[in-house]
């Protein structure tokens, strides 16, 4: 016993001595803390798009890229970490990663990033200003164009959507499919999931009361497009997508959203604002509403297969098509 | 639909012909399979990433799930940890062990990748109708699984495995290790839950590492549908026949919840409750049944 409390002070006396070693490397570069929910195609681009646009500011960052996989609770934790590392600047990308770092970080700027509806999520007060420390980018989606741009290749009565109940961005946006389809005269059909396993039941349990699906930028439900896409193309029925980055690998109709790299470097921009001393507060939220940030992607090999005819203005206004198995960037 | 209910109940069957061994052979509830299920998933579309063989790819995900099961059978039996407790041991470390076989993702697509299931497409069509090329590819799958089980059982190892659910001082006294035995058994069981989540994998398009949520209580509720399909059976082929019967049925209530559901204004996100209720009515109508034996009984003795 008493070997043992000589061998814990030893231990505890080293620790302390060390304590001050460990704590005294002041960083010499600016360390930003980054989090996302879950690795997927867009998320992944927002993360690249940032650190591109820092490189091309020249700004000297470190980077502690973080993933929650998609578990809440990962999140909070990750927001730890980056608090005890003392990191100059933290960025979330998706709601729940942004939602944990607001929550536990003191005295350190937060930039949000593919952030629905940044109001609704509590990150801050209202879209034209910023809150006490946090501001960023809104990936909110133009659904009602999305939809009427859907109506001029297919005539839809009945439009289903499938969503995350558990993802509040996609909850918010379910809110705005509904809407929009009630202001557009079409039947609304509504289902939702809880996890990627769930998505394929889903489809399967609406494909036959619908004439076209529409996916939002929902995590959950974009990871499992390929259940998706599969019974879709079955039952012959068209998808209209706002993600174009998943768009180019499975069979999408059409995919109208923005080009989420583009939307890391409008993030990037924000973060070396921020670093450069503008206070986030004075910032309002940034939309991705430029025409160069947008991505229409028309897959006209689906567009055949299912026996529609794509009018000649929409394919000119897209600037990625996919055609003979071919996928052709217009720049 | 009808064929959608039944693939899906035959995949996951063979889960829940995995979760019958534990819960009902062996009387060990075990929770492993909450991450077992994706283990096979990720093993599966992580080999097939790699370009081995997929009937190897099977094999190594069947593997990877009788350790996943073995590992809660040692925690259990040489750490005195409740069954419970070290099943849930288990599927919490796999969840970041499943993490690491998908790449570091908990998501990775299946693209364009001959699985399985294209390969029995391509051969099949033609000779069935498209429809149903899954279907009968899954019904001779789940029964051959079906029948060797039904073969193990009959085997000494088999049958000293039932009697340990049953009496286990008696296995003990015929002077066999009740500890080995556990291993085997739960082993076995995780290994066909793994199978099911490879199955599942190439069936959905994606290896998921949230693929098990809640696995094992629509296993529970399958086992417990199938037994109640037929009155008190001992006979193994019967009992696993149930079990893959249960799935099939639990999978079609599910489905009608979510096709029907919206006319009696329930939405989707109601299925868990609805999950629970049904067992905890299975669980009231089983008692209410031995009641009335009791009863009965009490009856007869007057």
């Amino acid at each position: 016993m008493r070997k043992r409390i000589g061998l814990l002070l030893t231990f505890l006396a080293v620790l302390v001595i060390s304590a001050p070693v460990l704590a005294a490397n002041p960083p010499k570069r600016v360390l930003i803390g980054i989090s996302k929910i879950v690795a997927h195609p867009a998320l992944d681009a927002v993360e690249k798009g940032i650190q591109d646009e820092l490189a091309a500011e020249k700004i000297n960052a470190q980077y502690d890229l973080q993933n929650a996989n998609g578990d809440i609770s990962t999140a909070s934790s990750i927001a730890n970490k980056f608090q005890s590392e003392r990191v100059n600047l933290a960025v979330g990308i998706a709601t729940p990663t942004s939602q944990a770092l607001a929550n536990t970080l003191k005295g350190i700027p937060i930039v949000f990033s593919a952030v629905t509806d940044p109001v609704k999520a509590g990150l801050v007060p209202s879209l034209r200003q910023g809150g006490k420390s946090v501001t960023g980018v809104s990936d909110m989606t133009p659904v009602k164009q999305q939809i009427q741009l859907l109506l001029r290749i297919k005539k839809v009565k009945r439009l289903g959507h499938i969503y995350t109940s558990s993802e509040e961005n996609a909850v918010v946006l379910a809110g705005i499919v509904k809407q929009a389809c009630k202001e557009l005269g079409i039947e609304y059909v509504e289902t939702t999931v809880s996890k990627s396993a769930e998505v394929k039941q889903a489809v399967q349990a609406i494909i036959h009361r619908v004439d076209a699906l529409y996916i939002s930028t929902d995590n959950t439900v974009v990871s499992a497009l390929s259940a998706v896409a599969d019974v879709a193309m079955k039952n012959r029925v068209p998808i209209m997508s706002a993600d174009p980055s998943s768009a180019e690998t499975y069979p999408v109709l059409a995919a109208w959203g923005f080009d989420y790299y583009k939307m890391g470097r409008a993030t990037g921009r924000l973060v070396a604002e921020i670093l450069r001393g503008k206070k986030p507060a004075q910032i309002p939220t940034r939309f991705m509403t430029k025409t160069s940030d947008i991505d229409l992607l028309i897959n006209l090999d689906v567009a055949r297969k299912l026996g529609l005819t794509v009018p000649k203005d929409i394919v000119k206004s897209a600037n990625q098509l996919v055609e003979n198995g071919k996928l052709i960037k217009k720049k | 639909m009808i064929e959608g209910i039944l693939v899906e109940g035959l995949i996951y069957g063979i889960m829940v012909l995995g979760v019958f061994i534990t819960f009902r052979v062996l009387d060990f509830p075990d929770l492993t399979v909450d991450g077992s299920f994706p283990l096979g998933a990720a093993l599966m579309v992580q080999c097939m990433l790699l370009g081995v063989n997929n009937w190897l790819a099977l094999l190594v995900a069947f593997a990877g799930g009788v350790l996943a099961g073995m590992v809660t059978a040692l925690i259990h039996n040489h750490l005195k940890v409740p069954n419970l407790l070290a099943g849930i041991l288990t599927m919490t470390m796999l969840y970041s062990i499943n993490i690491r076989i998908l790449g570091n993702r908990a998501n990775v697509p299946i693209l364009n990748q001959e699985t399985i299931l294209t390969q029995i497409t391509d051969r099949l069509t033609g000779i069935v109708p498209d429809d149903y090329i899954l279907l009968v590819f899954f019904v001779v799958v789940a029964i051959v699984v079906k029948v060797l089980l039904d073969l193990f059982f009959r085997t000494d190892l088999g049958m000293t495995l039932g009697a340990l659910g049953n009496n286990e001082q008696m296995v003990i006294s015929q002077g066999v290790n009740p500890k080995t035995l556990k291993t085997i058994g739960v082993g076995l069981s995780n290994g066909l839950v793994a199978l099911s989540g490879a199955f599942a994998a190439q069936y959905l398009g994606f290896a998921d590492v949230g693929l098990g949520q809640g696995i094992i209580i629509s296993g529970l509720a399958s086992v417990m549908i199938g037994e109640f399909l037929v009155m008190k059976s001992n006979r193994i082929g019967v009992l696993t026949f149930c079990a893959l019967m249960g799935s099939i049925l639990f999978h079609g209530v599910m489905y009608v919840g979510r096709y029907y559901g919206y006319l009696i204004k329930m939405t989707p996100n109601d299925l868990n409750l609805i999950k629970g209720v049904l067992i905890i009515l299975l669980l009231v109508i089983s008692q209410s049944k031995k009641l009335k034996k009791f009863a009965l009984k009490a009856m007869v003795q007057k």
